[in-house]
């Protein structure tokens, strides 16, 4: 197989040709960042074009390509005067961060229209058979994201994770961003004295306050995976097949997977989600080990039936 | 010594100016880099050629040159190699270029490639403190919505079972892309990343969207509303402390105080579910075939537990 690097290449000279073949004598600085080249990749993919052409191969069948003083020449390409259509995967891929933007919050008149201009001519109904959403919660990451570029301190209500309770907090916020599909605000959370991720959907009230903060100066990485703590809760579940979704949406470690059952390890802060989550998997799932989350299931279950045995 | 990036370059040059489909032996014959090569060492290149071909996205076509379908020619129509022109303003150019750095794909931006095709990404653009990431992407993703958008028929495997689909459209939710399409039994959803063994072999134009298809409304549907048991109505209460959480998920507007809320179940299962996720501070109040299903799901619950 070709390596990836080699359709990399070639994609990148012939969206260079075209360019250049419409601004010729193009800046040399200009045509590097445009295509994200170092000066090296330049001048050898010019040097490339330059030994190419037509059947013949002779002086007068190549194409001409050279950087002349800061300009970028390119000539005798009129087949390259356009570039080549899109694979479905870089439509996609453009489209798809164009609609995210939007969708954030982040979208300018302009950015509507080019995704509109562009769907048109890539896919005509790309609005009915394309549909990017990066979750809820976007009212708030706007609110969020004003305060973290002006440097204000927010106050939150907030339903932890993992641990579910109202708590109210003064937050710094650094950094707005979303992944797999939730979004998240990182800062300092002045309740722990500490650096915080929150997820925003669980941000019930937000108030921006008038106080500002000073953010660090290099942004730390954000990391949105749930942490164990030492006083965590831990307990081992066998899950059937059919509660496989859990794996989604929980922070479990998989211990082992055979075809009957899948055995997680679960942790939370404290023994409610574990138990609320056994009881709604009724039989599909089985304690396997931990005495405090089947003494908050077994009494959380009762509470539970004595509520629906009455009238 | 003829680099493979020189020779690609050499053959789409070829085909693009030939206004004819052309054999693999003139290609060998005619075009710089094959000449020297034995037969079967050429037959190899040649096939990896126009697979990177078809990889950049160059329309390759195989014609027959007889009536009797025994010699074939290669062909690339500039009309349709050429992009078209979408007619991009600086300004929308700009916007896009903020876009596809904001937004990951793969673990790359998404949409560089596109860009670069489009005359490369502006300079001088801003960042905000603001990122998303669409996970981690795959060819398949876009071999999906090449046969969306081209409608052409897909087989694929799904949790064991073969699958025989019409691909409608995709859709990126909670972090995952979703493949929404109709096949023998109707129309379904199918997690992208749990697709396996699928093959594209159908021709473009093979099935009519349904007019009214709107991808949107085939994934943002709650689970308890997507299900083949009958549609009853649902009332539950929710106490104040998971009131808002539960309205937010319903979609109804933050309540302040305590809810009750008509919701209408079309899978008990899914519903049972949701409604004991919140333990004590959620109670079905009617009907009472739904209040009978939690009774059992919970004492099935307390049951495996000893």
């Amino acid at each position: 197989m070709t390596s990836a690097r080699t359709v990399d290449r070639l994609s990148r000279i012939l969206a260079l040709i075209p360019f250049v073949l419409e601004h010729q004598g193009a800046d040399v600085q200009d045509v590097l960042e445009r295509f994200d080249y170092s000066e090296a990749q330049l001048a050898r993919d010019l040097n490339t074009v330059f030994v190419c052409g037509l059947p013949g191969y002779g002086p007068g069948d190549l194409m001409e390509a050279y950087i002349d003083e800061d300009e970028v020449i390119i000539d005798a390409a009129e087949y390259f005067t356009r570039a080549p259509r899109l694979t479905p995967a870089e439509a996609l891929g453009l489209l798809a961060a164009g609609m995210t933007a939007i969708e954030m919050g982040a979208a300018s008149q302009a950015l509507s229209s080019a995704v509109a201009k562009l769907s048109a001519v890539l896919v005509p109904d790309a609005g009915h058979s394309l549909s990017v959403s990066v979750g809820e919660g976007t009212e708030y990451a706007a609110t969020l994201r004003a305060a973290a570029a002006e440097g204000r301190v927010v106050r939150i209500t907030y339903r932890s994770v993992g641990r579910e309770e109202n708590t109210t907090r003064e937050i710094e916020p650094w950094s707005v961003f979303t992944t797999l599909g939730r979004w998240y605000v990182m800062g300092r959370c002045r309740l722990v004295q500490d650096q915080r991720t929150f997820r925003i959907d669980r941000i019930k009230d937000l108030e921006t306050l008038e106080e500002k903060f000073e953010p660090p100066e290099q942004l730390p990485e954000p990391n949105v995976s749930y942490t164990p703590s030492p006083e965590d809760v831990t307990c081992l579940i066998d899950l059937s097949p059919e509660a496989r979704w859990v794996l989604d949406y929980y922070p479990v470690d998989v211990l082992r997977e055979s075809n009957r059952a899948i055995r997680i390890r679960f942790s939370s802060p404290d023994t409610e989600v574990p138990a609320r989550l056994l009881l709604r998997l009724g039989s599909g799932a089985k304690l396997v080990d931990g005495v405090e989350v089947a003494e908050r299931t077994r009494a959380l279950g009762e509470l539970l039936l004595d509520m629906y045995s009455r009238h | 010594m003829q680099t493979v990036v020189e020779r690609v370059l050499n053959l789409l040059i070829f085909l693009l100016e030939t206004p004819r489909p052309v054999t693999a032996d003139e290609v060998r014959g005619t075009v710089l880099g094959y000449g020297e090569q034995s037969d079967d060492a050429f037959h190899r290149m040649f096939e990896r050629d126009k697979d990177v071909l078809r990889r950049l996205g160059v329309p390759l076509k195989m014609e027959a040159l007889d009536a009797w379908e025994v010699d074939f020619g290669y062909t690339v129509d500039p009309g349709e190699y050429a992009l078209p022109d979408p007619g991009l303003s600086n300004e929308e150019r700009v916007a896009l270029s903020v876009a596809a750095r904001m937004v990951r794909l793969g673990g790359t931006p998404s949409g560089l490639a596109a860009l670069l095709k489009l005359g490369g990404v502006e300079r001088g653009v801003g960042l905000e403190p603001l990122g998303a990431d669409l996970g981690r992407g795959s060819d398949r993703l876009g071999d999906l919505f090449g046969a969306v958008t081209e409608r052409r028929h897909i087989e694929f495997e799904y949790r064991g079972v073969a699958r025989s689909l019409d691909p409608y459209g995709l859709a990126h939710r909670r972090g995952h892309w979703y493949l929404v399409g109709a096949g023998a039994d109707g129309e379904r959803v199918f997690r992208v990343d749990r697709i396996e063994k699928l093959s594209m072999g159908g021709e473009p134009g093979a099935f009519d969207k349904p007019k009214r298809f709107d991808v949107r409304k085939a994934v943002d549907t709650q689970p308890w509303e997507a299900g083949q048991d009958p549609l009853i109505e649902a009332e539950v209460e929710f106490a104040p402390e998971v009131s808002w959480w539960a309205a937010r998920t319903l979609g109804l507007p933050d309540p302040d105080g305590p809810l009750t809320a008509r919701v209408p179940v079309a899978n008990h299962d899914a519903f049972v579910g949701w409604v004991l996720s919140f333990g004590e501070h959620a109670e079905v109040v009617s009907p009472e075939e739904l209040r009978t299903e939690i009774r059992e799901r919970v004492s099935a619950a307390l049951e495996a537990l000893s």
